[in-house]
């Protein structure tokens, strides 16, 4: 063998040896272990929302762990997170479901868009897993489907509540729509189109939409604009893109409200659109400090100092993990049967360690789904202002 | 129609250089830099720690962005593309090289700044508005400006430089400007430089007005690209003229097909494909194969 | 290689995929290694005919367009109309063939990074047709798309119906592996052709070809059609699997991977595409506990493979032997 291919050839093999190694498995502990899977998006420009929520569950994980680990039937368990990164890509996000009931996994968290939780239930459904979507499709929750549990508040059950409270409060009449041209924030701009007329808004624009990967939107925005709206709705608009949208609308000169109905993080917004960003309308869980808990209080605390920086998404990413232990721990067979998980959520109910007072965790989705498939997390609607966010009002989702 | 015209001038000015690069290490290598947004985003972040998290000047921020991403550029073009170059097959192949060489940033820019929308404080405050006929903030009007002072600087840089008169030989024929006593490994590595460098100020530059993301590199690659072609690719003055028209054709398209809605991207993007059938080699491009 | 050589080595190769892996996988039971090796197959389809446009001296990045293309036929059919997906698989191949004629005349003039470049932008604007489309149903995809059901023939059972299986995997790993085979088996035998070798002289010099009477328009048309046709089938398959299509199913990154699979495997081999595929899907997968460090661990394995092997994964088996077989010196 002459140098050249022993060249190639040895890097051949330290490129197998390499990609070998991501296959050796983790450590055992003294406790049993509870394996709880990710499937979602942790790269490329939508990696803000996956990434939160492996962070939370992490860091959740890690706190248990601390603790001594959590007591389910007559076993403790310590909490083991698998993630796998699908890449905003469907069909990734099968592999990654695929990976997970390997791994002997049934509950996982995930995945964080439309087409990558429909194209995950046919395998959930075959392996018995049940799967946490951030996504709104109603078909994922409604009979026959009962796998998939919603793990935030959907926009239909959080944007007619906002735009009623605009109504009747602020006076607002005129409702502009804008959303980037991609299936989850289409879906959800349809959503909202459908509520304002309900309330008996004048929608002035409704098809207006953006590329995602847009960094200007003075373009986008002018033409919407001129329709002179009270509220300017950025459907389903992704984290990286609120600012700007925000900036760009308020230096062209727009007063009215700006509102969205999914969760943001105010560092982004204080960032990227500094005080323009003031009076900015969104979604979140526990976000606001009137009404975290102590034990919210720590769960930021540790976020922060294991992964530098908290994100404000996760104020209602941290549910999901706790929604299920817990109701694990109310009947644990379900550990290996999720027939036992399913019977379960229509009864359960405990209290939420992340709000003050006596709010409870418990499945709700009665309304929307016909079936308790999605989790009850504070519908905090709040408003950005200098750093932080304000509660405007809070709502529960039946 | 004011505003319509001066958003597309603005947006024109900040594509066309970011074109630049792109065009500039294509003519010289025949290399399709996946890599440049990438080299953009890392110039956004640059920017962001030193002018944004440390405080100091911007103009300070920028340099250190320009430096960094030659310097970026510089080792890019000597360890990875000039090895592959040299014993591949089909030049073709070098864009496994660029796309990996722009996962490998991508990952890189993900674990060092995380995932989440940066931006720093403006740098001017205030807004220009001329009887809401014409709206633009200050900040914008200024990067506007600098944009349009860089690739002024860049055309006469490469017009009446010694350096640059090489580049342009080397990118007209690499044997022939060889042959001249043109150092031809020298100057791609240069010229490479110079290319991931404009990449770095433009992200640098941008950061101030919409921020930077660790996650739109290979977007932003992607509409470069775009421009390229539009204007032909290899020719610096096709990159600057596309850049331009793709600002205007959004600022313009979005206003004009306002009414159609939903389906006025897809008219932008099917118009450009009847043009690119039309005109193969773009604007001005050389009718290469 | 002799006759007698060549013919054990298929029948080895074919052993291995259809007998070799499924028992292999049934002793480890690691189930979800056919989901895994069912993509890989499903990609390296749609990176053939990839790779079939670089014979012809194109770079492709519009593969994503037709395999799009190709989920929605075969959804449509079979969601709106009730056809079965084993008759929708077919006509979706030659839905988007035919699709392809009609975007390949105008744009297979062009070259080099221009024609890399409009294809790029088509596989958008397929996306963005997808969700304008009337029939797609937009934005919300098409989803629920039943099983594939049974084939039979005088009462014979030649498929089972997939939904009575009490497991789909194995049944769609085979469905994918024979396409696959039968797929490069094609591609084999087109590029060992006449044709073949008219397309080789297509790649080296357009000109030199049509002064010597070759008919080049017809020529890159034909290679454009079978690539396009290979791309509907990848996809019509993948949505049969995953029971949905969106129209972010296949986007600019897909075509984009498809394109970097035949880099991979190498420009100069008919087997390159299958292989880069296996590299470049099954790496990334095989690292998913790396976490965080994913990406990068990959990306540096990719960087330093092409440094190692710049012309193809391929060309460290054939480096003397398979000059000849290379396109272009």
């Amino acid at each position: 063998m002459n140098k050249r291919n022993f060249l190639k050839s040895s890097a051949a093999a330290l490129a197998i040896s390499a990609l070998s190694l991501g296959a050796a498995g983790g450590a055992l502990a003294a406790n049993k272990v509870l394996k709880i899977g990710f499937v979602g998006v942790t790269s490329g420009p939508a990696a803000a929302w996956g990434t939160s929520n492996v962070r939370s569950m992490q860091t959740r994980a890690a706190w248990i762990n601390e603790i001594g680990g959590v007591k389910i039937g007559g076993d403790t368990y310590d909490i083991e997170i698998v993630t796998f990164d699908d890449q905003k890509d469907p069909k990734r996000a099968i592999a990654g479901m695929e990976k997970m009931a390997q791994e002997g996994i049934h509950y996982v968290v995930g995945p964080n868009v439309d087409d990558g939780a429909a194209a995950v239930r046919p395998v959930a459904e075959s392996n018995g897993i049940m799967y946490f979507p951030y996504a709104f499709p109603k078909s994922l929750y409604q009979k026959p489907a009962s796998n998939a549990v919603l793990g935030m508040i959907a926009n239909y059950q959080s944007g007619p509540a906002i735009y009623k409270f605009l109504r009747d409060k602020k006076g607002v009449k005129k409702v502009a729509f804008i959303a980037a041209n991609e299936s989850d924030p289409l879906s959800q701009r349809d959503g909202g189109v459908a509520a304002a007329n309900a309330l008996g808004l004048e929608v002035v624009a409704d098809k207006d939409t953006y590329q995602n990967d847009t960094r200007d939107f003075v373009p986008v925005l002018t033409p919407v604009l001129r329709s002179k709206p009270d509220l300017l709705v950025l459907s389903g608009v992704a984290p990286g893109n609120a600012p700007l949208l925000i900036r760009s609308a308020r230096e062209l000169g727009y007063t009215g409200f700006i509102s969205t109905e999914t969760a943001q993080d105010a560092k982004v917004l204080e960032e990227g659109a500094g005080d323009l960003a003031n009076g900015f309308i969104s979604v979140g869980g526990a976000s606001t400090p009137e009404i975290r808990s102590k034990a919210m209080e720590e769960f930021i605390d540790r976020y922060t100092k294991m992964f530098g920086e908290y994100n404000d998404e996760s104020n209602t990413k941290v549910y999901a993990l706790e929604y299920i232990i817990e109701t694990l721990k109310m009947n644990p067979k379900g550990i290996d049967d999720i027939g036992e998980f399913k019977k379960t959520m229509d009864n359960f109910s405990a209290p939420n360690p992340y709000m003050k007072g006596d709010a409870t965790l418990k499945y709700v989705g009665m309304t929307s789904f016909g079936q308790k498939r999605q989790v009850a997390v504070p519908m905090v609607v709040n408003e950005y202002r200098d750093g932080k966010f304000d509660t405007l009002f809070i709502a529960e989702v039946d | 129609m004011e505003q319509v015209l001066a958003n597309g001038l603005y947006l024109g000015a900040q594509y066309a250089l970011i074109a630049l690069g792109l065009t500039l290490i294509f003519a010289l290598m025949n290399v399709l830099n996946f890599a440049h947004g990438q080299l953009y985003v890392l110039g956004g972040f640059v920017t962001y720690t030193i002018y944004g998290q440390l405080e100091m000047p911007f103009v300070a921020a920028l340099f250190a962005a320009a430096v960094t991403l030659a310097l970026v550029g510089g080792l890019m073009e000597r360890f990875l593309f000039r090895t592959v170059l040299k014993r591949s097959v089909r030049e073709e192949s070098t864009m496994l090289l660029a796309a990996g060489t722009a996962f490998f940033l991508d990952a890189i820019i993900l674990l060092i700044f995380g995932e989440k929308q940066r931006g720093v404080p403006k740098i001017v405050d205030g807004v220009f508005n001329w009887d809401f006929r014409l709206i633009m903030p200050y900040d914008r009007i200024l990067i506007g400006f600098l944009a349009i002072f860089a690739i002024a600087a860049f055309v006469l840089y490469m017009q009446y430089s010694k350096t640059g008169r090489a580049l342009r030989a080397l990118a007209q024929d690499r044997v022939a400007a060889q042959l001249m006593g043109v150092n031809v490994d020298r100057y791609s590595m240069i010229g490479f430089a110079l290319g991931a460098m404009l990449a770095g100020v433009v992200g640098g530059l941008l950061v101030t007005i919409t921020g930077v993301n660790s996650g739109i590199g290979g977007p932003i690659s992607i509409k470069a690209f775009m421009m390229v072609m539009i204007g032909g690719a290899g020719v610096i003055s096709g990159a600057i003229a596309g850049g331009f028209i793709l600002g205007m054709l959004e600022s313009v398209g979005l206003s004009v097909l306002h009414s159609y809605g939903d389906i006025t991207y897809l008219m932008i993007f099917a118009s450009l494909m009847v043009f690119l059938s039309i005109r193969p080699q773009g604007l001005m491009g050389k009718p290469w194969g | 290689m002799t006759r007698t050589t060549k013919i054990v080595g298929v029948g080895a190769v074919l052993a291995i995929l259809l007998v070799g892996i499924p028992a292999l996988i049934n002793i480890s039971g690691r189930w979800d290694l056919y989901y895994t090796l069912t993509s890989v197959a499903l990609l390296s389809i749609a990176s053939g005919g990839v790779w079939l446009t670089f014979y012809i001296g194109r770079i492709n990045i519009g593969q994503g367009a037709y395999a799009l293309m190709g989920g929605y036929v075969s959804a449509i059919l079979v969601v709106k109309y009730g056809v079965s997906f084993w008759l929708t698989l077919p006509i979706a191949g030659l839905f988007c063939g035919a699709v392809s004629v009609l975007i390949g005349i105008p744009i297979l003039r062009l070259r080099g990074v221009y024609f890399a470049m409009i294809t790029l932008v088509l596989t958008e604007v397929a996306r963005l047709s997808m969700l304008a489309l009337p029939i797609t149903n937009g934005a919300k995809g098409i989803t629920n798309i039943p099983l594939p059901g049974a084939v039979e023939v005088f009462g014979l059972t030649l498929i089972p119906d997939f939904a009575t299986l009490s497991n789909a995997k194995p049944a769609f790993y085979y469905l994918s592996i024979v396409l696959m085979i039968l797929c490069f088996a094609g591609l084999y035998r087109l590029v060992n052709s006449r044709l073949g070798k008219l397309c080789r002289s297509l790649q080296q010099n357009e000109e030199l070809a049509s002064s010597i009477g070759v008919n080049i328009a017809y020529l890159r048309v034909v290679a454009y059609v079978i690539s396009s046709f290979l791309g509907g089938i990848g996809g019509a398959t993948f949505a049969a699997i995953s029971q949905s299509v969106y129209p972010s199913s296949f986007t600019i990154a897909d075509s984009i991977n498809f394109m970097l699979n035949c880099f991979l495997g190498g420009l100069g081999y008919v087997f390159g595409p299958m292989l880069g595929t296996l590299v470049l899907y099954f790496g990334w997968d095989l690292l998913f506990q790396t976490g965080e460090f994913q990406l990068l661990i990959f990306s540096t394995v990719l960087i330093a493979l092409i440094l190692a092997l710049p012309n193809g994964l391929l060309s460290l088996r054939f480096s003397k032997a398979g000059k000849e077989s290379v396109g272009r010196e």
